[in-house]
């Protein structure tokens, strides 16, 4: 976890932050760190996320110390202090966080004590350290979650039974985020329950405060924000459930049916639910069904995304579409007990394919050149892999070009596509991923 | 010691007058500077921007064959992903084959910081040659080892003996400086001080010593290297400025290489094969120009910026008397703004009178405005991103020219912001990266560079008329845009003087 690595699709805590906290509805982040910062991290979480762009008061209108040598020898409060100061002048925001860096933490500014005076004037400021070299991206999604929800927001009065917060999707590191939250939040209003996404943007400042009173929250993600998920647990007393994000009516069924089971939904109203969804889906997708089979779209495919998307991906190929997943790369640095869940969560559904943690990307085409051979030096013998579609991201393109392969850019960083409200989860994703793999298949036309 | 010996390179402060805080007119930032008050000034209030070692980034992702390597936490490298397709564009518009950019980061940890990271960096160099055999590998030195306090530079020179790469570091920690311009002079500290500017003589022709065709060869050599001048290009320089450019050099019947983005190390090996090296920008090059003089004895010619007539008249004549060629650059110049102001004709009664702020790059900025006034169009303001001593006689012609524009030195949105609701231009021409902002205030903008269209020249002129032409045909995007999208200032803030944050 600790050694060298190659185009890495991540990028520091702080970057991660950044990205998160440019989703939240009235939060506005102050950098303690130099002027560049906050603007070169914005920029490629926004570019690297089919341009997912700059929102309120992210980009390069982040607040910031703009520390230079002067506070790195002496230190940054005061520079720190002014700053906030004037962003509270000149900013409408709910909440303001404030970032350090790896500078600022490595001179060990005291920052807390910074922000705890403006606290003591009942100004809504509070602090995250968010060191580059102590996290990735992924780890500053945690960072803030638990900054916001765990040590800023009080615990509730009282629970509201219908009401879930989902988590687990991460910010521009997840490029369609917003989608799959839109979609998941559609399927759980119609089973009557109330959803705070907090990052789609329908959502408001009073969504955040609302969150400590859900009867449950939903982690998609095996990886990210467990721990997070165990304190709200702790501090607010909202249990938690861990499940693959559903891509496609197959794994969406079997998702409304567990949250039904969780939350006491009446099953038959749910069955009512899963029938209405899948006679829409069905209704759209056999259409193209004429298409589909009469040109023999049937492939082998490598899944090259994070650990939130690679299994989810590759189950909608296998179980839909009757793909042939082979590889599924694994591309987030992970801990050990990270790959152990994501193990454990891919074996239990038994699917095809391999399960490959891999952060390098060149790693990647190597071992994919390694473990399936394009020649034997026998007669008649084809590539090992072939007709191949790889989900990757934008970084993939040489690979598939390299190998003739089929591709479409589904994760970080996708830069050859805009993505807006487009999402994969659930039963329109599941649509919508299928017609964006075909499309890929049609456009040469 | 001169800046060139020392490993690492100073900063703009340490070596010019500079500033990233004002506001006046022309001739108060000129007396500001001189008298260091400019020094001084400071904001309460600011907002991020760039840094220079994303500026070195877009220099050193250009060039041919070359690993980026990234000393540092895993986040400075993100922008790497958004240069790789730029630089992919770029070599293709230029006739040389795009290849995404091979980039490490050494991913410095905690345990790092703590106890160093300099056996890291050098693995992970070690790597990068065995693995994509490149020709250069740059080492870019970012915050993070310049205060733990790894010695870069020895790592380099130690690996370097083991591995077949040239491998040149790049020191740009960000803290050290908010002026992101010192990223120009630090990339070329790293190629003056790690690759070779001159050819490789095993490659040459052989020819033996006084034998008659030797003579003949040295001499058209000769000949050829006296008629070849080197042109320094700029991120903010595109393909369709070189050609131009290149176009009208031609037309002296001069050689033409360019550097430093977009080269390979078999071009840089023929950077001292020239008798002129030219600059288009007085902030972007003097640092390696000098070094060449001093070195390979190579005139040099920084005339500011070849747009519009004037300018591009006085920059061509500037080349052309270095070969005694001034009448023939005077046709030139008869001949080609005769044309153009024949082509701009129809657009300019859409221009006249209209009012427009200007903000980017200070040389830019400065040297638009001028050709802004002649169109006939009111500048009611210029924002120069920072300032220098190197852009002194574009202020001191501004200050005859412009002598009550306001002048800024500001990158800041909120400034720009607060300048737009206030002052209500009738256009904007802003600095990449801005554009978006502006559409929310509902104003239409143009970029003040574009890599995909010309600025610079006569095909420039005629480029830049026409898109300010259409940017005011039609502004619904920008109307209803506004309209529907808030901005994170309160409403007081617009009330206030842009410039209020400033602080002496």
């Amino acid at each position: 976890m600790g050694g060298f690595i190659e185009r890495p699709r991540t990028a520091c805590a702080l970057g991660g932050a950044l990205a998160t906290i440019s989703a939240l509805p009235g939060v506005v982040p102050v950098v303690h760190s130099a002027l560049g910062c906050a603007g070169n991290l914005s920029n490629a979480a926004a570019f690297g996320s089919g341009y997912c762009g700059s929102s309120y008061c992210s980009g390069q209108s982040v607040p910031t110390s703009a520390v230079t040598e002067t506070e790195i020898v002496f230190g940054g409060t005061e520079r720190l202090a002014e700053e906030i100061e004037a962003a509270l002048e000149l900013i409408d925001a709910d909440l303001f966080l404030v970032l350090t860096s790896c500078m600022t933490e490595m001179i060990g500014d005291d920052v807390e004590g910074v922000v705890s005076e403006f606290r003591e004037e009942g100004k809504p400021v509070l602090a995250l350290s968010t060191p580059s070299f102590k996290g990735d991206a992924y780890s500053g999604y945690s960072i803030v979650l638990e900054g916001v929800f765990n040590r800023y927001l009080p615990k509730a009065r009282a629970k509201n039974p219908k009401l879930v917060n989902i988590f687990g999707l991460v910010p521009s590191y997840d490029p369609f985020f917003r989608g799959d939250l839109s979609e998941i939040k559609r399927l759980l209003e119609k089973l009557g329950l109330q959803v705070n996404t907090f990052f789609t943007p329908d959502q408001t400042f009073a969504n955040l405060t609302s969150a400590p009173e859900a009867a449950l929250n939903i982690l998609f993600s095996r990886a990210w924000g467990v721990e997070f998920a165990e304190n709200f647990a702790r501090i607010h007393g909202t249990p938690y459930l861990i499940t693959d994000l559903p891509i496609g009516p197959e794994a969406t069924d079997l998702f409304l049916r567990e949250i039904g089971k969780k939350l006491e939904v009446e099953s038959a109203y749910i069955e009512k639910v899963i029938e209405q969804e899948n006679k829409e889906y069905y209704g759209y997708f056999q259409r193209a069904v004429d298409l589909f089979a009469d040109s023999d779209y049937k492939f082998y495919a490598a899944v090259i995304a994070n650990s939130n998307n690679a299994i989810p991906y590759a189950r909608f190929l296998e179980r839909e579409l009757g793909w042939i997943p082979k590889d599924i790369f694994v591309t987030d640095i992970l801990r050990e007990d990270q790959k152990d869940a994501l193990r454990q969560g891919f074996e239990a559904q038994n699917l095809l394919g391999e399960l490959i943690f891999e952060s390098d990307t060149s790693r990647i085409e190597v071992t994919l050149r390694q473990r399936h051979a394009r020649d034997r030096g026998e007669p008649y013998f084809d590539d090992d892999l072939s007709p191949l579609y790889i989900l990757g991201s934008s970084l993939e393109k040489q690979l598939a070009l390299g190998r003739g392969a089929n591709y479409l850019s589904v994760s970080f960083p996708v830069y050859n596509r805009v993505i807006l409200d487009r999402g994969y989860a659930g039963y329109r994703g599941g649509l919508h991923l299928f017609e964006d793999l075909v499309d890929v298949l049609v456009a040469p036309k | 010691m001169s800046y060139y010996e020392q490993n690492i390179p100073p900063t703009r402060e340490q070596r010019l007058t500079i500033g990233d805080s004002f506001c006046g007119k022309s001739e108060d930032l000129l007396d500001c500077a001189r008298s260091g008050c400019l020094l001084q000034k400071n904001r309460r209030f600011w907002q991020t921007g760039s840094c220079q070692m994303h500026l070195s980034l877009m220099m050193a992702s250009t060039v041919e064959n070359s690993v980026i390597i990234m000393h540092g936490p895993l986040g400075c490298g993100s922008t790497l992903h958004n240069l790789s397709p730029a630089t992919v564009k770029g070599m293709n518009k230029r006739g040389k084959k795009g290849k995404p950019l091979t980039w490490l980061s050494t991913n410095l940890q905690e345990a790092d910081v703590i106890s160093g990271g300099e056996r890291k960096l050098r693995e992970t160099i070690e790597y990068a040659d065995r693995t994509f055999r490149p020709e250069i590998i740059f080492v870019v030195s970012t915050c993070t080892p310049n205060i733990i306090g790894d010695d870069v530079e020895e790592v380099v020179r130690q690996t370097q003996k083991g591995v077949a790469a040239h491998v040149a570091s790049i020191h740009c920690p960000g803290f050290k400086t908010r002026v992101v311009a010192t990223a120009y002079d630090s990339f070329y500290h790293g190629l003056l001080k790690h690759i070779p500017f001159e050819p490789d003589l095993s490659r040459a022709n052989v020819w033996v010593k006084e034998e008659p065709q030797a003579e003949l060869a040295e001499l058209e050599f000769n000949y050829r290297k006296g008629r070849t001048v080197n042109l320094f290009n700029a991120t903010s320089i595109g393909p369709a400025d070189e050609e131009e450019l290149v176009r009208l050099l031609n037309a002296l019947q001069l050689n033409v290489q360019i550097y430093t983005e977009y080269s390979s190390l078999e071009e840089y090996r023929q950077m001292s094969q020239a008798a002129l090296n030219i600059s288009m920008c007085n902030v972007h090059d003097d640092y390696l120009l000098a070094y060449l003089k001093e070195k390979y004895g190579m005139p040099y010619v920084i005339e500011g910026m070849p747009i519009g007539v004037k300018a591009t008249r006085k920059w061509l004549l500037a080349v052309a008397k270095h070969f005694g060629l001034e009448d023939k650059a005077n046709r030139i110049a008869d001949q080609e703004e005769e044309k153009v102001l024949k082509a701009i004709q129809p657009y300019l009664p859409k221009l006249k009178g209209k009012r427009v702020l200007i903000s980017g790059g200070i040389v830019r900025v400065g040297e638009e405005s001028r050709v802004l006034k002649e169109l006939g169009l009111e500048v009611i303001g210029i924002r120069a991103y920072h300032y220098d001593n190197g852009a002194d006689p574009v202020y001191t012609s501004i200050a005859e020219e412009l002598p009550e524009v306001p002048v800024a030195v500001s990158n800041q949105l909120f400034e720009l912001a607060n300048q737009v609701v206030r002052y209500k231009p009738d256009l904007v021409i802003g600095h990449n990266g801005t554009q978006g902002w502006l559409a929310k205030l509902g104003v239409p903008s143009i970029q003040l560079y574009d890599v995909d269209r010309a600025f610079f020249g006569y095909r420039g002129l005629f480029s830049l008329v026409k898109r300010m032409a259409f940017a005011f045909e039609n502004n619904s995007f920008a109307q209803r845009l506004a309209q529907h999208v808030e901005l994170p200032y309160k409403k007081e803030w617009f009330s206030k003087d842009a410039f209020s944050y400033l602080k002496d």
